[in-house]
């Protein structure tokens, strides 16, 4: 338990921003860290005030008794799935491997730090979300104080059930692979058909779930936790320890906590250096025969290099290229249905003309593709290799072209796909579906350059773990956000706009506005080469 | 003398059936300065590795101090230190506070930890740089925090992948003097390297490894018989194509 404590605590200590503040002496960096920090609680805030404002619609429809569940379900969708996208390089195959395992640690105690560091740096998302629930709901409920010292301690405990499994998930891909020659390729097709399944799994449960008279989607949503939480009795026994006061349920939520997190990581452990020897080995064929070279212009090369990093990294493609398969799979599951039928299907029969979402088409492909932009991490996760290109005899300008132009190169194909495939099953004419096409190219242009300046102003290379600059830096929540709002808002706003004038001016006007966005941004990071020159 | 470290027929193999290591047999003795040298790639950072509880391995044994790695990997890591070749530190800790954990983990006292540190940090002065953060540290730094957190629990056995990498001639001469001084308290030394003058001053033991097998093991007397290290090496290497 103490070396638990030891490990733990250095670890914290080891990525804490605080400790950085404390002992360095760049008050560039220093900047930075303060920069970061009120950043983080502005998205900390604008997450609270979200949720509370759900539980006020909640409450004002009189189904405040639903938000635990919400809550609970709220919060363990959003612990699988960062957990599992994250295990492959936190759990395992992390940099300081071999220093840790050298050290007098059981496997298991390092597994288990390992997710509890985890399971600490990503608290306080979730304990936010489940106090403003727990404001919202008092609001409404007005319980007694016993129930608000429950939900603050079971809100501790939430998380940890579906990180568990999560993780559990991330150890069995990781055991599978570590049997086979190829270990990483055989883990990222694991992973990716897994996050397909749990796609399906959404799919299923809510056609389970659905029902069809519903009017009131606030009624419809209700109904969905509710009958969520029954299949997932962490859910319930998080509800009724709040609503009942129950005991039982409250036990039996730490108890399993516990329990599962002792389980699983004596299991673990076993395999433990087995699976890390798979993962951070390979054996040299030494077959190799000098043949003809490829040459490549510059940007192509870095491109290329851009490429080999992408394919050669589990977490990199996982998260990367994520939404371009499920594009493409999207997009054959339209042709194969029909335009019509899809609506129907994600819009639950609701009753509308379903061409007036033809204009949208471009916005729709680019929620798949464009939510991440391998620009925004790149630059980042050249972290020690900086070096390599700081020496070469470039300017930062044609470096930073080639990871646009690497990030063009696995967007666009899958946009154009996508468009087509929607335009095809939606009968659109073939003016309209070339415009559409535009656009989404036009929509690539601009995340990979919006992505560039966010990765480049927020460019760090001195990360523990790659997972750190792949999903969690400043620069990918800076890119994500307002391009995530922007896109909402020009999605509806294609549909407004779609029923007034003419669809093809309308695509053009599109056209014209993303491209000047995608040229502003192009000419930002352009600027910030000059500058890091 | 008491066998610090046997390795029994220790191999390693891929998925490919590629072995990275191939039967290795070898035996280090309390107070040996064992020189394990060969070329990139011959397996000798896969067999360091192997010994240190790192790397999970396919067939053999490999005991430390009486123990087994693979069955009692704690006992035998409280009795080693391992400095790799390229450490990967904590790098958003200080100097201190990363030689603290690791005396922390291995239990020591706060005087004893203090002496050790300030004696070893002193040596190869870097004190005053001790609470900065080893992100700002050179690559020659890093390696000497390496080497203290590895002395700071007197281990009965001392691994080295490529000790001398990145320092400096006094820190390398340093480091010299104190893997003599260990020797003569009985600490058995296993490091791996490829400069061959150093192996020859330093070690009374070597092994060759090429392709993971070991080509020739022995006293440096019983290999050398009055040639250089590097004259056995290239013969070695020769008759082994």
């Amino acid at each position: 338990m103490k070396k638990n404590n030891i490990l733990l605590k250095t670890l914290l200590m080891s990525t804490s921003s605080f400790n950085i503040y404390r002992h360095t002496t760049d008050k560039k960096k220093k900047g930075k860290i303060v920069g970061g920090f009120i950043g983080l609680l502005i998205l900390y805030a604008m997450l609270m005030f979200y949720f509370i404002a759900t539980c006020i619609g909640y409450g004002k429809f009189g189904l405040i008794d639903s938000a635990p569940e919400l809550c609970a379900l709220s919060i363990s969708a959003m612990a699988f799935i960062f957990t599992f996208f994250k295990t492959n390089g936190y759990l395992f195959n992390f940099k300081e491997y071999d220093m840790l395992m050298a050290l007098p640690f059981e496997a298991k105690t390092v597994a288990s730090c390992k997710f509890l560091y985890m399971y600490v740096k990503s608290l306080g998302w979730y304990m936010s979300i489940s106090l403003s629930m727990m404001i919202g709901y008092g609001i409404y409920a007005k319980p007694g104080i016993i129930t608000y010292i429950l939900w603050i301690v079971l809100s501790f405990f939430l998380p940890i059930i579906p990180m568990l499994i999560a993780a559990f998930l991330g150890f069995l891909i990781a055991r599978v692979s570590a049997g086979f020659k190829k270990t990483n390729i055989i883990q990222t097709i694991l992973m990716v058909l897994l996050v397909l399944f749990s796609f399906s799994i959404r799919f299923i449960l809510e056609d389970i779930f659905r029902n069809n008279k519903t009017e009131d989607v606030l009624n419809q949503m209700s109904g969905i936790t509710g009958n969520a939480s029954g299949y997932y009795l962490p859910a319930k026994w998080f509800a009724d320890a709040i609503t009942k006061s129950s005991i039982s349920s409250t036990m039996l939520l730490i108890g399993v906590s516990v329990l599962l997190f002792i389980g699983i990581f004596a299991l673990v452990g076993r395999s433990y250096r087995n699976i890390n020897s798979s993962l951070k080995n390979h054996a040299a064929s030494k077959s190799y025969k000098m043949t003809a070279l490829k040459t490549r212009s510059v940007q192509n090369s870095i491109a290329f290099k851009e490429l080999r990093r992408f394919l050669g990294s589990t977490s990199y493609l996982v998260n990367g290229g994520m939404g371009q398969i499920l594009c493409a799979i999207a997009g054959i599951l339209v042709l194969i249905v029909g335009f019509d039928n899809a609506l129907v299907m994600i819009t639950q029969n609701a009753p509308f003309e379903h061409s007036v979402v033809r204009p949208a088409i471009p916005f729709i492909v680019y929620f798949f593709i464009g939510m991440v932009a391998t620009t925004a991490c790149s630059p980042s996760l050249e972290g020690k290799n900086y070096w390599i290109i700081k020496s070469l005899p470039l300017d930062m300008k044609t470096v930073y072209q080639g990871k646009m132009l690497f990030n063009m190169y696995i967007t666009v194909p899958f946009m154009v796909f996508g468009i087509l495939c929607l335009c095809i099953s939606s009968k659109t004419p073939f003016i309209e579906s070339v415009l559409y096409i535009i656009l989404g190219i036009a929509l690539c242009a601009f995340s990979t350059a919006w992505g560039c300046v966010c990765g480049v102003k927020h460019l760090k290379l001195d990360w523990e773990n790659e997972i750190e600059v792949i999903k969690q830096s400043s620069a990918v929540v800076i890119y994500m956000f307002p391009n995530m709002i922007l896109t909402m808002l020009l999605a509806a706003l294609s549909v407004f706009l779609g029923r007034l004038m003419d669809n093809r001016l309308l695509t053009i006007i599109f056209i014209m506005f993303e491209g000047v966005l995608a040229s502003l941004c192009y000419l930002r990071v352009m600027a910030l080469a000059k500058k890091n020159k | 003398m008491s066998a610090m470290l046997e390795i029994k027929n220790y191999t390693k193999s891929y998925g490919s059936g590629k072995k990275a290591a191939d039967n290795v047999t070898l035996t280090v003795e309390a107070g040996d300065i064992f020189g394990f040298i060969g070329h990139n790639g011959a397996g000798k950072s896969t067999t360091i590795r192997a010994v240190v509880g790192v790397l999970d391995f396919t067939e053999g044994e490999i005991l430390i101090d009486g123990h087994s790695v693979k069955t009692e990997p704690i006992e035998c890591k409280k009795v080693t230190a391992y400095i790799p070749d390229n450490p990967d530190l904590y790098e958003n800790l200080t100097g201190i506070q990363y030689l603290n954990f690791v005396a922390d983990v291995f239990g020591i006292g706060a005087q004893e930890r203090e002496e050790v540190i300030k004696k070893y940090a002193d040596e190869f002065e870097i004190t005053d740089s001790l609470g900065d953060l080893i992100s700002s540290y050179s690559h020659g730094m890093k390696q000497k925090v390496a080497i203290i957190s590895a002395l700071i629990h007197s281990p009965k056995l001392l691994v080295l992948d490529e000790p001398f990498v990145g320092l400096d001639p006094k820190a390398a001469f340093k480091l010299k003097e104190i893997m003599h001084e260990m020797c003569d308290k009985g600490t058995a030394i296993f490091f791996s390297t490829h400069v061959l003058d150093v192996a020859e001053k330093l070690c009374n033991k070597v092994a060759i490894i090429k392709q993971g097998r070991i080509i020739d093991v022995g006293t440096m007397e019983e290999l050398t018989e009055g040639h250089s290290l590097e004259e056995v090496f290239l013969e070695a290497d020769n008759e082994e194509k």
